[in-house]
């Protein structure tokens, strides 16, 4: 079992649109499934230079910055983009007015739905703030058309801070008695607050004691900032919000704040019913992701009391579902099985939901992919950031060989929840969502500086794990017990972490994580990738007779292959079909189609790809494109024994293993059976007719006429054995015909009828020397396992130098480039195209005899003499089977036979065909017609396109007449450099 | 106990003193892998606390873990590192087995894809860990299946008596038909035996539930851990017990297959 992921590959760096909207929290497009149904109605995104002031005159200093107009929002940003900022749905804005332009001032007053007054002062150029006013217009007259305003407050009801806000007083006393006496409360908050959305802290309590967190107090002064500054979706972050951030949100205010904070609640507010829907659909589904999850739901913050009731259990089991079904590939990682369990002691289902696709798809990414690529991303820069930071720790680190991951890896995977006691890591987590994932490494970095000391007494890895549990246990004691100073004494251990993250590591900012990864991120996919590699490799049942490094040698040409032509993604079938009793999904497995394997033969077999060798003057190159046939695509079928209709790796392995060994009667046989559809032992007619076009498929480039001489031979003997054994094979026909449809004439076969046998098909093989060195050596020889250099896969763009380069040496620019070296080289006469043979055995043109021994006379008709000499009409006509016109041979052989197969008498059938096919032959030989010699020329030279032929023709013309006594010495090794010419690179 | 092989003792005797150490004991680094949910973490929870629970400790990444184990003379403290059995969480496994002097490969005896999974996670510590790792194949959950005719086999001599126990108490458990039971393994013991057998493994059946066999991995590991070579890399670095292993290891992989250790290490580096 192996998947095989080219994912990885597939990364591109956030755009500087994408940016601004991960900066303000806004879903990514795809996510805005409301907006899609205003298709056509889209109003142009626009910034503009603002200062910021609200309505309540001298509450507020104004802040300079920046207006967003990103439909459907509205989002502003002070210069630093740190003090003030604010991402508003333009549904809650109820009133825009343009204030008295008094001395050039440009000002507009949005009023939202619940009164608060905002002012922004535009101060760009006129022009330019009319513009602003006419697309805020729009934006706002569509938001009123979808019905959005509408909704505003039927969705601010789910929210608590409205509760605080519109009922301070009894609220407030609740909030005194929390975790006190809970019952009471619930007594009294059922009836008035049951619209609020909350989490299961407001059942069972929530971590901690409220009286030590001061409960109280951080209500009373969120509800005042909320009251003045909005709430839920109008809120407006100053400096203030984030102080009261780092001191640590209220309990029942915390799920919102994060929803807030982190842009989830947008999501929950253009999805209204998303979730509930998502999981009536999958009712009943089961998964490898739904097993999982099954397994870790006690595991996950077992201590808390709402995790040991089956209430608690279910929520989390649903939201975890939920979030597998939204986004299958990702599906299930442990760790989130914690973060939705912590999350969920704040906030509903329906945001806990929200909050987990916000954190796994922007906050995380690529945390819980299934190759854990971000996790594995993020520990590599948090790494150079230590060593950058905190260089003595990293050097002893390294001089113990202590591992820092085997540590931290936790930290961030879990968001601290799992490593730290839940209060302090949830008062990091209310950082985290505020702030921004560089608080994470902050806060390592700090965790590491603060026991910098007895880390420098470490051994190992496990010391390293003792040190970190006793500190993180320690966390609520004084960070400074023998203090004189009572206040300093105060200070908690936890106070004095959060203190060095902010204060120390304040250089750690969000640009430069992003820097660090764009640093780090080829680094972290090639080890990924050669991980994978190696564990495919080794998870191969049998590696047949392959080496490992060969059987890597295939996995990099599968691997290249699916870059190229991604196979297509598992299709899950549709929830219906699956019932509990269908049990789990099968574990997947890479497998790939025929697409995929055609440019994947293309990569081993030299036969499988068209390669032309292109000179101009200039430059020697090899174009390569993949070539069809049906033999290939007989191959596919041929190894897919499971019958799945796609191959894994192991397939691929060991059909090569199957062709790639043989000797001489085991390539026979190999190349027999893979032309017996039924597996009886026989070929039919049509699959001798078959197999031979697989053979001049093979042949197609071969210099000479030796092959096509030698298929020409092979299809006339074939039949006349064929018939000459035929009369037994009547017999069959006659006995079954007793009961069966009569055949008409006892000459007259079916076309399905069994005619050649392998013993028979091996005679007349080996009755052609040119066909027994193909089967003796040349078939297994023409797969070849090659190092795929790693340049030739396309690689994500690193940074702003990979773009750079990348826009330079595009496919397409290649392609340009080829273009134009062509095109001269045209002009000055010098442009050659020759198609590279498959197999390049015979570089004279000479034909080797057919073996008269083997053959009685009667059998040693015209065609097996067709050879140098050149005598006879028929023996001409076959020498004439030009190679450059056996790509649409192959057409007509394929016409010749669906014409003459079915019915015709055996005996009559044969010449005719022969005939046939090589007439169709001779008329698309170019050569033949001109000049009678031209059979013995060697005309490989392909002729590429219509434009090239007149100079093309003319070469050969030019040529043909300096060397006008026939074939030289000299003309042989221009063959022959041909056939051995090699890409300049 | 000490008295028994007190010739040896004197040797290490000798080498802790040596090293300036008071705790005889040699540290030992164990890695526990195998399937999600074959019971990696009870079998741990059963040797390191002797307890069987639903987990308190979820596994992120791996749990860290210690238990001292007295054998004959010897003390060792076994560093125990239980890794998340996620496939996905593959890719980190190699930071946790590197250096490991000894590893427990965990499979389900009522689960046949688990043993598949466990052979391959064997074919990788024997080609990417440290060469003289000892590895313990241990099929978990006998406690499901009805204790087979061949079960007190192979298990270690001092245990059968509360083998004994457990297969009367298994079938009081599970009332009604013997076969039933029985049918819920999938990995016949044989078959399981005779592929520890082939790829050199120490092989047991466990259950974490009724602590069959859980001590006795670590106690047939202990007898296999070639002691004297932690000891003597430990004395090199000049440092006690605690950094032996990691020496050790270093050492060893440093002598072997350096390209596939480089190869691992970088892995590991970027975990």
């Amino acid at each position: 079992m192996s998947t095989i992921s080219t994912a990885l590959r597939n990364f591109k760096e956030p755009t500087k649109e994408q940016l601004t909207q991960i900066f303000f929290s806004l879903p990514s497009a795809g996510l805005l499934d409301g907006l899609e149904k205003t298709d056509g109605q889209y109003v142009e995104k626009m910034d503009i230079n603002a200062v910021l002031s609200l309505g309540v005159q001298g509450l507020e200093e104004s802040y300079a910055g920046k207006l967003h107009l990103i439909a459907p929002y509205l989002a502003f940003a002070s210069l630093d983009r740190k003090s003030v900022r604010f991402t508003i749905p333009l549904s809650t804005i109820r009133r825009v007015e343009r204030l008295n332009a008094r001395a050039g001032i440009y000002a507009l007053s949005l009023s939202t739905w619940h009164g608060m007054k905002i002012i922004v002062q535009l101060t760009s150029l006129r022009p330019t703030a009319d513009h602003f006013c006419s697309l805020l217009r729009d934006a706002l007259k569509i938001e009123l058309q979808r019905g959005q305003m509408k909704l505003v407050k039927g969705f601010t009801k789910t929210c608590y801070s409205e509760a605080l806000v519109s009922e301070t007083s009894t609220v407030a006393d609740n909030e005194r008695e929390d975790g006190s006496l809970i019952s009471e409360e619930k007594e009294h908050a059922a009836p008035r607050e049951s619209t609020y959305h909350g989490g299961l802290g407001l059942r069972f309590k929530f971590p901690g004691d409220p009286k030590k967190l001061r409960e109280a107090s951080k209500i009373k002064l969120w509800t005042t900032y909320l009251r003045e500054h909005g709430r839920n979706l109008t809120l407006l972050r100053y400096p203030q919000c984030t102080r009261l951030v780092q001191v640590g949100l209220p309990n029942r205010l915390r799920g919102e704040m994060w929803e807030v904070l982190s842009g989830s609640m947008y999501l929950r507010f253009s999805n209204p019913g998303y979730y509930e829907d998502l999981l009536k659909k999958n009712i009943g589904r089961t998964s490898t992701s739904t097993e999982d999850i099954e397994k870790d739901l006690h595991r996950s913050l077992p201590e808390y009391a709402g995790y040991q009731s089956e209430e608690g259990i279910a929520a989390l089991r649903r939201v975890l579902q939920a979030y597998s079904f939204k986004n299958p590939e990702l599906g299930y990682c442990q760790a989130m099985n914690i973060l939705a369990a912590a999350i969920l002691i704040y906030m509903s289902e329906e945001q806990a939901f929200w909050l987990l696709e916000v954190l796994c798809d922007r906050l995380l990414p690529g945390y819980y992919a299934p190759s854990m690529h971000g996790t594995l991303l993020d520990q590599r820069v948090f790494e150079s950031l230590v060593q950058r930071c905190l260089p003595i720790i990293h050097d002893h680190f390294q001089v113990v060989d202590v591992q820092l991951s085997v540590a931290s890896l936790p930290w961030f995977l879990s968001l601290y929840i799992n490593s730290m006691p839940m209060i302090f890591a949830f008062r990091i987590v209310d950082c985290f969502f505020c702030m921004g994932p560089k608080v994470l490494f902050q806060v390592g970095l700090a965790i590491l500086k603060i026991n910098g000391e007895k880390l420098l007494q470490i051994q190992d890895d496990g010391g390293f794990l003792n040190l970190m549990r006793d500190y993180f246990a320690s966390l609520g004691d004084s960070a400074h017990p023998n203090s004189t100073d009572p206040r300093a004494r105060a200070i908690t251990r936890f106070q004095e972490l959060l203190l060095v993250s902010f204060r120390e590591f304040s250089v750690i900012t969000d640009d430069m994580i992003l820097s660090e990864r764009r640093r780090f991120r080829n680094e972290i996919i090639h080890s990924i990738e050669s991980f994978s590699k190696r564990s495919a490799v080794r998870n191969l049942k049998t590696l047949g007779r392959f080496t490992k490094d060969q059987a890597g040698f295939i996995y990099d040409a599968l691997y290249k292959a699916m870059c190229v032509v991604p196979p297509p993604a598992p299709v899950n079938p549709p929830p219906i079909l699956l019932t509990a009793n269908d049990g789990a999904e099968d574990k997947p497995e890479t497998r790939i189609g025929l697409k995929t394997f055609q440019y994947f033969l293309s990569e081993i077999a030299t036969w499988a790809r068209n390669e032309k060798i292109v000179m101009n003057g200039f430059q020697q190159r090899v174009d390569r494109e993949v070539a069809e046939h049906e033999f290939i695509d007989r191959l596919f079928f041929f190894w897919d024994t499971s019958c799945r209709g796609a191959l894994s790796f192991q397939d691929l392995v060991s059909g090569l293993d199957g062709v790639m060994f043989n000797d001489l009667m085991e390539n026979i046989e190999w190349f027999f059976n893979l032309h017996d559809k039924n597996k009886d032992g026989f070929l039919t007619k049509d699959e001798v007719l078959t197999l031979s076009e697989s053979f001049l498929f093979i042949f197609r480039y071969e210099v000479g006429d030796a092959y096509l001489g030698a298929v020409s031979r092979f299809m006339t003997n074939a039949f006349e054995y064929g018939d000459a054994l035929l009369p037994q094979a009547e017999e069959g026909t006659e006995n079954k015909s007793e009961t069966g449809a009569e055949p008409p004439s006892p000459r007259v076969i079916e076309s399905n009828q069994p005619y050649l046998n392998l013993a028979t098909f091996r005679m007349v093989v080996l009755a052609d020397e040119v066909l027994e060195s193909f089967f003796e050596t040349d078939l297994s020889a023409s797969f070849r396992l090659e190092p795929v250099p790693d340049a030739e896969i396309p690689a994500s763009a690193n940074g702003l130098l990979g773009d750079l380069w990348s826009t330079i040496a595009t496919d397409s620019n290649k392609k340009m480039f080829h273009m134009f070296t062509d095109e001269i080289g045209k002009t000055i006469g010098k442009h050659q195209v020759i198609h590279r043979p498959s197999i390049g055995r015979y570089t004279k043109l000479e034909e080797p005899k057919a073996r008269e021994s083997l053959l009685t006379p009667s059998m040693r008709k015209s065609p097996s003499k067709a050879s140098l000499t050149g005598s006879g009409s028929a023996s001409a006509s076959t020498a004439t089977l030009a190679p450059s016109s056996s790509s649409t041979l192959t057409v007509d052989v394929k016409g010749a036979s669906a014409k003459a197969s079915p019915q015709i008498p055996a005996s009559a059938s044969l010449s005719p065909m022969v005939q046939a096919v090589n007439a169709r032959l001779m008329e698309r030989t170019p050569f033949a017609i001109d000049d009678a010699k031209d059979d013995e020329d060697e005309t490989d030279d392909e002729l590429e396109g219509n434009d090239n032929d007149d100079q093309v023709m003319d070469e050969v013309d030019a040529f043909l007449e300096a060397h006008d006594s026939g074939l030289t010495d000299a003309d042989k090794e221009v063959a022959n450099d041909l056939i051995h010419a090699e890409p300049l690179k | 106990m000490l008295n028994a092989a007190q010739s040896f003792t004197s040797v290490r005797l000798a080498t802790d003193s040596a090293s300036g150490s008071v705790d005889k004991s040699v540290q030992v680094k164990l890695v526990l892998l195998g399937e999600a949910a074959v019971g990696k973490s009870s079998v741990v929870l059963r040797f390191v606390s002797n307890e069987f629970q639903a987990n308190k400790e979820p596994t992120i990444g791996a749990a860290f873990l210690t238990q001292k184990c007295r054998l004959e003379d010897r003390v060792l403290r076994y560093e125990i590192w239980d890794t998340a059995g996620q496939e996905r969480f593959h890719s980190l496994a190699p930071m946790y087995y590197r250096n490991a002097q000894a590893a427990v490969v965990v499979y389900d005896i009522t689960k046949a894809s688990s043993l598949e999974k466990a052979k391959s996670w064997v074919k990788e510590l024997q080609r990417q860990a440290n060469p003289n790792i000892v590895i313990a194949l241990a099929g978990n959950k006998l406690d499901l299946v009805q204790p087979s005719v061949s079960s007190p086999g192979a298990a270690s001599t001092s245990e059968s008596e509360d083998e004994a126990d457990d297969a009367t108490a298994t079938p009081g458990e599970t009332p009604g038909a013997l076969g039933e039971p029985a049918s819920l393994r999938q990995v016949p013991r044989e078959e399981a035996q005779a592929y520890a057998t082939e790829a050199g493994l120490l092989f047991f059946e466990t259950s974490a539930k009724t602590g069959e066999g859980i001590v006795d991995i670590f106690t047939e590991i202990a007898k296999k851990i070639p002691i004297e070579h932690i000891l003597a890399a430990t004395r090199g670095t000049g440092r006690p017990g605690a950094a032996g292993s990691r020496a050790d290891g270093a050492r060893q992989e440093g002598g072997v297959n350096l390209e596939e250790n480089a190869a691992k290490s970088r892995d590991a580096c970027n975990c």
